[in-house]
């Protein structure tokens, strides 16, 4: 049993109990903001992944989930800001 | 060696902040004091993992690219953490007070 793997079992547990707040948020910026959260610990895992196995191009698909998580969270909140009309 | 147990020591430490989110995650009442302590943590503890990770690898390629992630990561948490506030306060979102006058 390695280090990281421990590491990485800690963080999907992390993300079991995010996913708890997000099933049972009064309002949906709760759930806004459980996503943001599990979008920030899956970039973790990912990286914690590829110091694992070793392999450096798992760096570059981290990488493209940063970028596409923010881009997601941004419009998912600017859609609800303008009450569903973009 | 040393550079190992740094890293171990790091990783730990970022784990027991990710657990201090997930905390007040659960422990505030309003939806203001719940963004407000999360975004800050949750940024402190991607900030120590990413130093382990990258003291565990040394100085190579493989720790240029995680750090590529972290400035990267660094500069759009803080925007989607106020873009989602701000979402929450221009719609309307208030805080019930405590009305103790009277």
């Amino acid at each position: 049993m390695n280090f990281w793997s421990i590491v990485i079992t800690i963080l999907a547990i992390f993300v079991v109990l995010v996913v708890v707040r997000v099933i049972m948020g009064p309002t949906i910026w709760d759930r806004l903001l459980g996503l943001n959260m599990i979008s920030s610990k899956i970039i973790v895992s990912i990286v914690i992944l590829a110091v694992l196995l070793d392999k450096s191009f798992l760096l570059d698909i981290a990488l493209v989930y940063a970028v596409l998580g923010f881009l997601g969270t941004v419009l998912i909140a600017r859609f609800i800001e303008r009450s569903g009309n973009l | 060696m040393i550079l190992y147990i740094l890293s171990v020591l790091f990783t730990m430490v970022a784990l027991i902040f990710m657990l201090l989110g997930i905390v007040g995650l659960f422990r505030f009442k309003d939806f203001y004091s719940r963004i407000l302590i999360s975004s800050k943590v949750e940024t402190v503890g991607f900030i120590t993992i990413m130093t382990g990770v990258m003291l565990y690898s040394g100085f190579t390629w493989f720790s240029l690219k995680v750090l590529l992630i972290l400035i990267i990561a660094l500069l759009t948490n803080p925007l989607s953490t106020h873009a989602i506030a701000r979402s929450a306060f221009i719609s309307g979102y208030k805080i019930k007070r405590e009305e103790k006058n009277g």
